[in-house]
């Protein structure tokens, strides 16, 4: 007999008319909900480029155009080492490290080596992301670390050995120190080593494929950029914090976008909502007349009212909120046609590992509680919202106009 | 003699429609006494529903007073005058008014609930108040599955629930076939010799002003009160 009983059974005794009223809110939040985990799911794969990218804050490499046959034929466009010492001069840099990228071959697999300095590489970039084991040393030699992709795929254990070698050498065994994963597939099918033995081993001895910058004041990082760029007119320079900091005002942007979208649709919902309460109201006139003449107080129509329209929304969140999340757990399979999405700005370009990214990066939607919680209430915030005009009208009427009502 | 339980002192009511003004009350002067079962009577548009609806409190008169139980309800606001329709005035209406979504014990139920009754004595008075009515075995039956003089019974019920004093009756048999309104003015009759409510009843059939302790008549927003026969 309480409000929200009678609601209930206001809102059985009419299911289809409820149905298709939920269904506006259903559509509104099921909608934001995909769009949210889509979003979500970007962030998620933008965290693992970061990562994948390590935390230097600007990258040097060669800016050389080459041709296909010479990236065909495996030459690759090097620095001189001594060009550090330009950067190091000048002002807010903090530190920098060396690194050599090659691809080389591990159990006669070629497969993309980084040499780095270890004694220098965690202060300039955090360091590699180990899982299992412990990663280079200043002391390491004949050490290596592996991609977890690549690891998995040779079986490797920490402990255990593998044969590195080049075009230019033999191979020389190294013991398996650690496993890194970054969550990027070309990535984690790579391996590191020291500077030093992957020059020597590829005769390029003070060559490097980037050089890697740590900025004393990360606010600074566009301003040094500028005067390495000026410093060094051939060098391409990179700022992955930049290009992550673009990204993720990028995903900002599409978020607000989706979810005004979302909010549209939602605000439909709402509409239907009160179009569905004031048409009931004004079928159940005399009812209400009947209930204030019986001694009902308006508040109590009000709450009567005021319940099923909460009803609307918590069943319609409920629902909209299922779907979404059924609907954000098949977008890849509907996506996996186009390639899946991509983000824009970071696929391919950011080479600041060392190796290349792939062009295209699928996005999962990754469905998170805070956004189901969002969405869930946002039901009832439209429900409860757009009921409320209909019910303070129904409070409001005059018992004995609503009376006489036919 | 028995004491006023209603009074009213040249009650007016205007009723504007668009530029036209409608006396449906046109200074009433009218009296019910505890325990009378009062009948009105009087062509159609004459004022008869607006009179109930000025002594049950749920419209205000534009001049004159309506004293009840003691209660001046010309002075009481939109609140005081909802609860007192809820503790001293039943309403029967002539299409019984019972909410379709609910059973007989329900609808019984609704004004208890109102006035907070808890659950359990809730149910317990409906049920009583089914019986008295002589639907104890309907109580679970909706309003479509009930005889029109069944669904009255019910409206009697529900009217009764929160033991108010008078009873307001608008048309009550209008709906029902003559045998139906036999058998509720008796247990009108009989509920009035057991507990000395009162009840008024707007009324063209015969049968209802045949059990009236008194009658009037309206005519054009005016009352009389008949001589007895
Ligand atoms: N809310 C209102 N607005 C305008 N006019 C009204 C209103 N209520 C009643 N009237 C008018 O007041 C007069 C009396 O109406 P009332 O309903 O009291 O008549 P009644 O005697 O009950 O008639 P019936 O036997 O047909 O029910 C009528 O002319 C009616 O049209
Ligand atoms: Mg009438």
């Amino acid at each position: 007999m309480s409000a929200l009983n009678m609601a209930l059974k206001s809102l059985g005794r009419r299911k289809l008319r409820t149905a298709l009223t939920v269904s506006g809110i259903v559509v509104g939040i099921a909608m934001t909900l995909v769009f949210l985990s889509l979003v979500a799911g970007m962030d998620i794969q933008a965290a693992q480029m970061v990562r994948a990218i390590g935390g230097a804050d600007i990258t040097v490499v060669n800016a050389t155009r080459m041709t296909r046959q010479q990236f065909q034929q495996g030459i690759i466009n090097t620095l001189d080492e001594s060009l550090v010492t330009i950067i190091e001069g000048v002002n807010g840099v903090y530190d920098t490290s060396l690194q050599l990228s090659l691809r080389m071959f591990v159990n006669s697999t070629g497969v993309p080596i980084n040499g780095i300095d270890p004694s220098t590489y965690s202060v300039v970039t955090g360091g590699l992301n180990v899982i299992n084991g412990s990663s280079l040393s200043e002391g390491s030699e004949k050490e290596v670390v592996l991609g977890k992709i690549f690891a998995d795929s040779l079986n490797a254990t920490i402990g255990g050995n593998v044969i590195v070698s080049s075009a230019q050498q033999d191979g020389e065994s190294y013991e398996i120190i650690g496993i890194y994963e970054t969550g990027i597939a070309l990535q984690d099918r790579g391996c590191y080593i020291t500077l030093d033995e992957v020059q020597n081993m590829s005769n390029k001895e003070n060559l490097i494929t980037a050089i890697l910058v740590k900025c004393v004041d990360p606010n600074e990082v566009p301003t040094i950029r500028e005067t390495i760029a000026s410093l060094l007119p051939d060098a391409r320079i990179v700022s992955p914090s930049a290009a992550i900091q673009q990204v993720s005002n990028l995903l900002n942007t599409v978020r607000m976008f989706l979810f005004s979208i979302g909010l549209i649709a939602l605000m439909a919902g709402g509409f239907g909502v009160i179009n569905t309460m004031i048409t009931s109201i004004s079928e159940r006139t005399r009812e209400i007349g009947t209930l204030k003449a019986i001694g009902a107080k308006d508040q109590q129509i009000l709450k009567i009212f005021m319940s099923e329209a909460l009803l609307l929304g918590l069943i319609g969140g409920g629902v909209g909120v299922s779907i979404g999340i059924i609907f954000s757990i098949l977008f890849p399979m509907f996506s996996g046609g186009l390639s899946g999405l991509t983000i824009p700005g970071i696929g391919g370009r950011l080479p600041g590992g060392g190796s290349g990214f792939p062009g295209g990066v699928s996005i999962s939607p990754a469905i998170l509680p805070s956004n189901i919680l969002l969405c869930f209430s946002l039901g009832i915030v439209v429900g409860v919202l757009a009921g409320f005009y209909p019910a303070w009208r129904a409070a409001r009427m005059r018992p004995v106009e609503a009376l006489r009502h036919v | 003699m028995s004491e006023t339980i209603v009074q009213t002192n040249k009650l007016v009511k205007k009723y504007r429609r668009g530029k036209i003004e409608i006396y449906a009350l046109n200074g009433v002067d009218f009296e019910a006494l505890r325990g009378e079962i009062v009948g009105v009577v009087g062509p159609s548009g004459s004022g008869k529903t607006t009179l109930l609806n000025m002594i049950g409190g749920l419209d205000k008169p534009t001049g004159g007073t309506v004293v009840v139980d003691g209660r001046d309800l010309t002075k009481l606001d939109a609140g005081e005058l909802a609860d007192f329709r809820l503790k001293k005035i039943g309403f029967i209406f002539q299409f019984y008014n019972l909410l379709p979504i609910y059973t007989a014990l329900e609808n019984v139920e609704v004004p208890l609930s109102f006035a907070k009754v808890p659950k359990e004595e809730r149910e317990e008075r409906a049920f009583e108040l089914l019986r008295l009515v002589g639907l104890e075995t309907r109580v679970d039956h909706k309003p479509d599955e009930l005889s029109g003089g069944e669904q009255q019974r019910v409206a009697i019920a529900r009217a009764l629930a929160n033991r108010p004093s008078i009873i307001l009756a608008d048309e009550p048999t209008g709906d029902l076939d003559s045998e139906s309104a036999i058998s509720l003015m008796k247990l009108i009759r009989k509920l009035k010799e057991q507990h000395n409510q009162t009840f008024i009843n707007v009324t063209h059939d015969p049968l209802v002003v045949q059990e009236c302790t008194k009658v009037y008549t309206i005519r054009d927003g005016r009352i009389q009160l008949n001589e007895k026969t």
